[in-house]
């Protein structure tokens, strides 16, 4: 799965973005294509791993692959500008060039899910790791059984891929349930309100032969996780994303720990039981 | 094989090293203070001071460009690095202290990913360690399981003799082929003895223990005491043989500039801080807690060893007095 092929596994390739979509105000999804025809058929990637992503001259990014691995010939990343990376990539207009190291890390055991329900719970600009997911999912529909999908944000400005869950609303093999925080409701809003846990608990899936995916802001994960137990859900049946800092991606610069666990190495994705095995340092 | 090498056919094996275009890394005067630093003729080597920082530098710089970028027009490209940048180097007068961590790096810069700016020069370098004769009170090699005299992680291992000059004994193909081509300015040990090797004044502790309690107190009040001194200068990482955490980061303008590795320290409080906000490490202790679990716990767990050789430096130069020989005894005894 690890590209070893780069002798330095600094270089970065290079990529055009192809397409510039905004999510909210502060969240950009950058459609990219590798220059490189060969690494452009080479590149392959599971749902779950990341990339580091870089503005030269300002530096490297991490984040999430957030298309899907069964959509061939470009990759997706969405970020929220935060920074100095974030801020330059943003800058970047179609047709620039950036550059993408990767992919990185674990990813969903996907062959695992084959034949279960599907549970995914996202919270505001954590949809990425999980849309990637979804999609790789939706593109082998018949192989698993119902997908439920809940999606929360502040507002209905806060939310992501505004269009896609459009269309996940419209299909009748899913069902998503999308929510704004209490207050965050406008007039036209046709989903829930109130916060996340709440609505996963009165949407109420069932536990029985089904699997969870909870990526979301640190205070929702929290939240989250009790009611999924009380829904029934075993902690090896969830399965998270840890977002430590990174910089290498490689094991090497010691910055993604915690505890014992590399991030990058071992995760970024985790169930439940190993997150609580875990120190509290994430 | 044991040979004996004499002060003055040292200076000559040094001088010849240096000629023939090798790059000669030794413990040296800069300002009035010892680095390892590259030679320009061998009366410049400093044998009897510790020096500063320690000798991992000479594989891993402080400060190592890794790429570079240009940007005409629309088109950007990327330079890969020269291998012309890794000379040939012998690394001489190396602490056992030193010569020990550089196994520790090893296995860091290689497992699974292989980071060849380290894996390069440590390739292209041969390690000429040097027996300590004397320790001050911060040494604490023998604490961890290390000693004056200790031979890892060196190709060559000097012993100074009584009336001068050393005893060497190569330890590896890269020691030996060395040795073998300067085979002249090598004789039999025979007769001449090593000066009483230094003594330093800590017990050994017992790492097992340490490690144990480790184990299940990460959770614990006396972190809070054990830490609390910490200013998060992140001296000690910086002066660490074995201390190896980077940043990445860019140099330049958008339209050319390089990308580096820069060393790093987990002490500082930037080093965990996401975007958010949110700060796993928010707290010094806990910055520091992880410091000592990592040397003692994280990186025994990965590569069954401890990231420590006892060189003391941290303790030299804590601004706040921190002891990390004695909080690891103290550890060790809870
Ligand atoms: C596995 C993983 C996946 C991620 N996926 C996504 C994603 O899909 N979309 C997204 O928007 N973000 C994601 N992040 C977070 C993202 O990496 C940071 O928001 C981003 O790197 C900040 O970069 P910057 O240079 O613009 O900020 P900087 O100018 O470097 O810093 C701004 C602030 O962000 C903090 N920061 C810097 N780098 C990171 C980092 N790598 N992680 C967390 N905080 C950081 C700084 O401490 C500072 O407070 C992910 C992080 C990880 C580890
Ligand atoms: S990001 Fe460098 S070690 Fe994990």
């Amino acid at each position: 799965m690890c590209d070893h092929t780069n002798k330095n596994i600094y270089l970065p390739y290079l990529a055009t973005v192809e397409e510039i979509i905004d999510e909210t105000p502060d969240v950009r999804t950058l459609r990219l294509v590798f220059q490189d025809e060969k690494v452009r058929d080479s590149f392959n990637f599971r749902a779950g791993q990341f990339c580091e992503y870089s503005a030269f001259g300002a530096g490297e990014s991490t984040f999430c692959i957030a298309s899907s691995p069964t959509r061939k010939g470009y990759i997706e990343c969405c970020f929220r500008s935060v920074g100095r990376v974030t801020e330059a990539l943003r800058r970047l207009e179609a047709g620039e060039t950036m550059g993408v190291r990767g992919p990185y890390g674990n990813s969903f055991p996907i062959e695992d899910f084959f034949g279960k329900n599907l549970v995914f719970v996202a919270g505001g600009i954590a949809l990425p790791p999980l849309r990637t997911l979804i999609w790789n999912c939706l593109d082998l529909r018949d192989k698993f059984g119902e997908i439920t999908i809940v999606y929360g944000a502040r507002t209905e400005a806060d939310m992501v891929y505004k269009r896609e869950l459009k269309e996940w609303q419209e299909r009748n093999d899913v069902r998503l349930v999308k929510t704004v925080d209490p207050g965050g409701n406008g007039s036209e809003w046709d989903g829930k309100v109130g916060f996340v846990p709440t609505v996963l608990e009165e949407t109420a899936p069932l536990a029985d032969n089904t699997i969870a995916f909870v990526c979301g802001p640190p205070i929702m994960i929290k939240f989250t996780l009790p009611v999924l137990e009380k829904l029934g859900f075993s902690d090896g049946k969830v399965y998270t994303t840890l977002e430590n800092r990174m910089k290498c991606g490689l094991g090497k610069c010691g910055r993604c720990n915690v505890g014992n666990v590399y991030v990058c190495k071992d995760g970024p994705v985790f169930t439940a039981e190993q997150v609580k095995r875990m120190p509290m340092e994430f | 094989m044991q040979k004996y090498l004499s002060q003055e056919n040292f200076s000559t094996l040094l001088e010849k090293l240096i000629a023939s275009g090798k790059r000669v890394v030794a413990p040296k005067l800069n300002a009035g203070t010892v680095l390892y630093e590259p030679l320009k003729n061998p009366a410049e080597i400093v044998i009897d001071r510790m020096p500063r920082r320690s000798g991992k530098e000479a594989f891993f710089p402080i400060c190592e460009e890794i790429i570079s970028y240009g940007k005409e027009g629309q088109k950007v490209t990327v330079t890969d690095i020269d291998p012309a940048r890794f000379p040939e180097t012998v690394l001489v007068g190396v602490r056992p202290c030193d010569a020990a961590a550089i196994p520790m790096l090893d296995a860091v810069f290689s497992w699974d990913y292989r980071d060849e700016f380290f894996l390069e020069r440590r390739k292209k370098t041969t390690v000429v360690g040097m027996a300590c004769t004397e320790a001050d009170d911060a040494c604490f090699c023998t604490a961890v399981g290390l000693s004056p005299g200790d031979p890892k992680g060196g190709d060559i291992l000097l012993t100074q003799v009584e009336g001068g000059g050393y005893l060497c004994r190569a330890q590896s193909e890269k020691g030996e082929a060395l040795v073998a081509a300067h085979a002249a300015l090598f004789s039999e040990p025979d007769g001449h003895k090593s000066l009483p090797l230094a003594e330093p004044q800590t017990e050994k502790i017992d790492l097992q223990k340490v490690k144990k309690w480790l184990d299940t107190n990460f959770e614990h009040p006396d972190w809070d005491s054990i830490a609390t001194r910490c200013v998060g200068c992140g001296a000690c990482a910086f002066v660490c043989p074995a201390c190896h955490c980077f940043d990445i980061v860019d140099e330049g303008t958008e339209k050319s500039g390089t990308r580096r590795k820069n060393w790093d320290a987990c002490g500082f409080w930037k080093f965990t801080h996401h975007a958010s906000g949110h700060n796993p490490r928010d707290l010094q202790p806990k910055r520091y807690r992880n410091r000592i679990m990592h040397k003692f716990k994280y990186y025994d767990d990965k590569f069954g060893q401890r990231l420590c050789t006892g060189c003391g430096r941290c303790i030299r130069l804590c601004p706040a007095g921190i002891d990390i020989a004695a909080i690891v005894e103290d550890i060790s005894k809870k």
